[in-house]
């Protein structure tokens, strides 16, 4: 017998629909990961990766079935969802500029003893700047805030939307050190145009196209030209 | 009525409806309650003006009342201090609104939302403000500007008349009927739904949306000056609460009422609030409410009260007014017949 | 030069009321998008219940009851409010217009409730008679009440600074008029601080009201309206979701609108709406607010 099949999800969406003002954007999102590992969530711009985030959290109102480890999500509120163990890095970081990095930090804390020792191990900028307003911080530093905010808890599922857009490679390196840091000890659903980095973290790659799953598989397949330039529009196989 | 294509199918309702209007009117030989449909008439198309802004353009303005008020000192200072007559003064008061009109709202328009609703308010304040502290000598204050009888034909005049100026209001209410259907079925009226719809998209088609809504704004307040000098002559006066943001916001609970984008949503609303607030004052001094206790009785005995708790109501559990509630109930019926 | 100062203490006076009633209103605007047309409905409230106690539970005209009188204003007037948030706005989560539209059906109501109760006529509430004595500045006279109104202003934005800088719900409060999605999104249950925003909103307008049964020697049943129009003036002005831009703003009309009062009686407040167009047109977000949208 297989173990995979038997294999509780760590997250599984059946028939996903998301419609706002009118627009039907997710049309039947059907996927599950597996939990422990980092999967890739991949496709060109606008065809619902975002909004699939945000339908598991909860901030876009949502059909459908959405389990975490088995338990019905799709009915609790943004702020439920999250207590139930999920923590969500934004598209566009979407931290509070008026307030200072640690305040930044300090909303963002669940647990009973959050963990500002991994955070400010990986990314001892903050502590320095702990106490600047965030809205002055670099793109960079803006995001090392966004994504210390959800390591700062002990989470079971991470959701990370394009964390390294528009950043110079040097910080896109930082950041794949944080998320493999965080890939230990959670399962990660990762949104991310940089292939490579897809390739380097990710066990399993989910494609979609225009509000539907259109092709699951391991990043192996993004090796192939063809295949790559067909899902996501870009010339692959590059490492 | 089937012979009609369905766009003109209101025509015939209208006219009956003056028909039926003037045959009955003399039957109800009660001058009283015939100021009451008089003044409720010219609410209702009050009203409609208000709903081309907020309901066919998406433009929710709290300073409506200025162009009513306008028009009603417009004309009551051409006739009172000018000795014009109505015709003349009339098409004075016109201009005066337009020019305020395309003033506030080319200002305002320049805001949206929240703001739009603030700048407005405070421009309709600021009018509010000169005719109740009579600034400059110009509007009497609360002494009110009364109608100079010279200046209106003589069957304006006078309780014995007072059917006359229930079929002026009617009339009034007909002709803005009229001007606000045309104006919501033609190219421009479409352009103020998109954009109550979706501003980018018009944009896109390259049209400027400033422009769109500039326009209904000045229809929209050309229309209740309109309105205003009418009610001059049914009223005898202009007076300082025409323009107050009470005036306004008694317009949205009607338009909210009666249902929003709909007319004669905003008809049925109009009437039915000035109707019940008069009814129900009636009811009062004739002891209905004397049934119930002190703490209750209060409240009740004031329209206001009975009339702010319906449009809680109908905003909470009933989205599109009686409007939108008929249109449910037909749609039911419609079915359970299929 | 006297009387400019005791125009310009009296202007800062009125100043220090409208901020009373446009706090609450500027934070309930800045976390929750709902334009409030009831605050005046809370001021009036916390009138009444000043008129109340002072003139049936303690009548003695003594300082200490005026003080109590304060306190239960404000609680009337918070209550009230917390009541509109749980009852009404609650139900109506997202759709912004309607709230608003619910508020201005409350406001309706609740005037016409107080005109039932209470009747047209003004309800005479007298001050202690220390608050009548006068301060000497200089060579210029000013009442002393205009003082207390300053104070308990400065009380209340204090409180307010203390509240957002230190506190967890003020954190919350902040993060929420900049991003209330994004809140929830790290797991908090917003709609806690919505209820409490319009607590302290109500307190505050409640306390207002109480202090201009002073101000304007009693309460009738549209005294909160007639403030309510300057408050919200205000808020544009200083910025939706601003209290230090509130308080600034308020300072600005309350001078402004009792200075050329004086000059031309009526032509402050119409300078003062001028004043509101002319802002917004230059900086459409306000003196310190967040964009208005
Ligand atoms: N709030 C919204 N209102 C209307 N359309 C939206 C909204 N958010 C996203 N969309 C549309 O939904 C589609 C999917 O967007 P998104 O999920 O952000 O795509 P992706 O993250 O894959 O680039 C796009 O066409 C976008 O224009
Ligand atoms: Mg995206």
């Amino acid at each position: 017998m297989n173990l995979e099949v038997t294999q509780e999800k760590a997250l599984e969406l059946s028939d996903v629909h998301v419609t706002i003002r009118g627009s039907h954007i997710l049309q039947g999102v059907n996927f599950g990961i597996e939990p422990g590992v980092v999967t890739g969530l991949l496709g060109r711009n606008g065809v619902g990766k975002s909004t699939t985030l945000r339908s598991i959290v909860g901030l876009v109102p949502r059909v459908g079935s959405i389990k975490l480890f088995g338990k019905e999500i799709s009915n609790l509120k943004a702020h439920e969802v999250i207590r139930s163990g999920v923590s969500f890095v934004p598209e566009d970081r979407e931290i509070f500029s008026t307030l200072t990095v640690l305040e930044n930090l300090k909303l963002a804390e669940r647990d009973k003893q959050p963990n500002y020792d991994i955070v400010y191990n990986l990314f001892p900028e903050l502590l320095k700047r702990k106490n600047q307003r965030a809205g002055t911080l670099s793109g960079g530093q803006q995001q090392m805030v966004a994504i210390a905010r959800a390591l700062l808890n002990n989470s079971n599922l991470l959701l990370v939307d394009e964390p390294t857009k528009g950043l110079a490679p040097r910080l896109v390196t930082e950041v794949a050190d944080a998320l493999e840091v965080a890939a230990k000890s959670a399962t990660i659903l990762l949104v991310e145009q940089n292939l490579p980095l897809v390739k380097r973290i990710a066990k399993n790659i989910i494609v979609m196209d225009q509000g539907v799953v259109v092709h699951s598989g391991s990043p192996m397949d993004l090796e192939n030209a063809d295949f790559a330039q067909r899902m996501l529009g870009v010339s692959g196989g590059s490492h | 009525m089937n012979l009609l294509p369905s766009k003109y199918r209101f025509v015939p309702v209208v006219l009956m409806l003056l028909a039926a209007v003037s045959v009955f009117t003399p039957v109800v030989d009660d001058p009283g309650l015939q100021q009451t449909f008089a003044v409720a008439f010219l609410f209702a198309a009050l009203a409609l003006t208000y709903d081309l802004l907020l309901g066919f353009t998406g433009l929710l303005s709290f300073g409506h009342s200025l162009f009513y008020a306008a028009g009603a000192y417009g004309a009551a200072y051409a006739m009172a201090r000018w000795e014009w007559q109505i015709i003349p003064a009339t098409i004075f008061a016109l201009f005066f609104a337009t020019a305020i009109a395309l003033f506030t709202g080319a200002t305002a328009l320049r805001v949206k939302g929240i703001a739009f609703a603030m700048v407005t308010l405070a421009f309709a304040e600021a009018g509010h403000v000169i005719a109740t502290l009579n600034l400059w000598g110009l509007s009497n204050g609360d002494i009110t500007l009364q109608l100079r009888p010279e200046s209106v034909p003589e069957f304006f005049l006078g309780v014995n008349n007072t059917r006359n100026l229930f079929l002026l209001s009617l009339i009034t209410l007909a002709i803005i009927y009229l001007a606000v259907w045309w104006l919501t079925q033609s190219s421009v009226g479409r352009v103020w739904q998109a954009l109550r719809e979706n501003e980018e998209r018009v944009s896109v088609l390259g049209l400027r949306p400033f422009s769109f809504k500039l326009i209904a704004f000045v229809l929209a307040g050309v229309m209740a000056a309109f309105v205003g000098v009418v009610a001059v002559i049914v009223t005898n006066n202009a007076n300082p609460s025409m323009g107050s943001t009470g005036t306004t916001i008694s317009l949205l609970l009607m338009v909210i009422l009666g249902g929003i984008a709909t007319r004669w949503g905003a008809v049925i609303g109009g009437v039915l609030y000035v109707v019940l607030s008069q009814r129900l004052t009636t009811l009062n001094t004739e002891g209905a409410l004397s049934s119930f206790p002190e703490w209750i009785g209060g409240p009740m005995s004031e329209p206001a009260f009975i009339l702010g708790v319906i449009f809680i109501l109908v905003v909470m559990f009933s989205p599109g007014g009686i409007a939108g509630a008929l249109y449910r109930l037909k749609m039911k019926f419609g079915s359970s017949v299929k | 030069m006297e009387i400019f100062i005791t125009l310009f203490i009296t202007g800062v006076g009125l100043g220090a009321l409208y901020f009373l009633v446009a706090a609450g209103l500027s934070l309930i605007y800045g976390l929750m998008d709902v334009l409030n047309f009831a605050h005046g409905a809370f001021l009036t409230a916390g009138a009444y219940a000043t008129w109340y106690f002072t003139t049936y539970v303690r009548a003695d005209g003594s300082l200490t009851s005026y003080a109590i009188s304060l306190l239960i204003a404000g609680l009337v007037g918070a209550l009230f409010a917390v009541a509109t948030e749980q009852i009404l706005i609650k139900y109506l989560y997202n759709r912004h217009i309607d709230q608003a539209l619910v508020t201005v059906g409350l406001g309706f109501v609740a005037a016409s409730a107080y005109l039932g109760w209470f009747g047209t006529d003004p309800l005479v509430v007298l001050p202690p008679v220390d608050l009548y004595n006068v301060v000497q500045i200089g060579d210029a006279f000013v009442g002393l009440d205009r003082f207390l109104y300053i104070g308990v202003a400065a009380i209340v934005l204090l409180a307010n600074f203390l509240m957002l800088r230190y506190t967890r719900i003020g954190l919350i409060i902040r993060a929420g008029v900049e991003n209330r999605n994004m809140v929830t999104a790290l797991g908090i249950d917003v709609r806690k601080a919505f209820t409490f925003v319009f607590f302290i909103g109500g307190f505050a307008a409640g306390l207002g009201g109480a202090l201009a049964t002073t101000y304007a020697s009693g309460v009738g049943p549209t005294l909160g309206d007639s403030f309510l129009i300057y408050a919200f003036i205000t808020v544009v002005i200083g910025g939706m979701g601003s209290v230090p831009g509130t308080a600034i703003a308020a300072v600005l009309v309350g001078t402004t609108q009792v200075l050329v009062n004086y000059y031309v009686q009526g032509l402050g407040d119409f300078v003062v709406v001028l004043l509101l167009a002319l802002v917004l047109l230059v900086r459409p977000q306000g003196l310190l607010g967040k964009v208005v949208r």
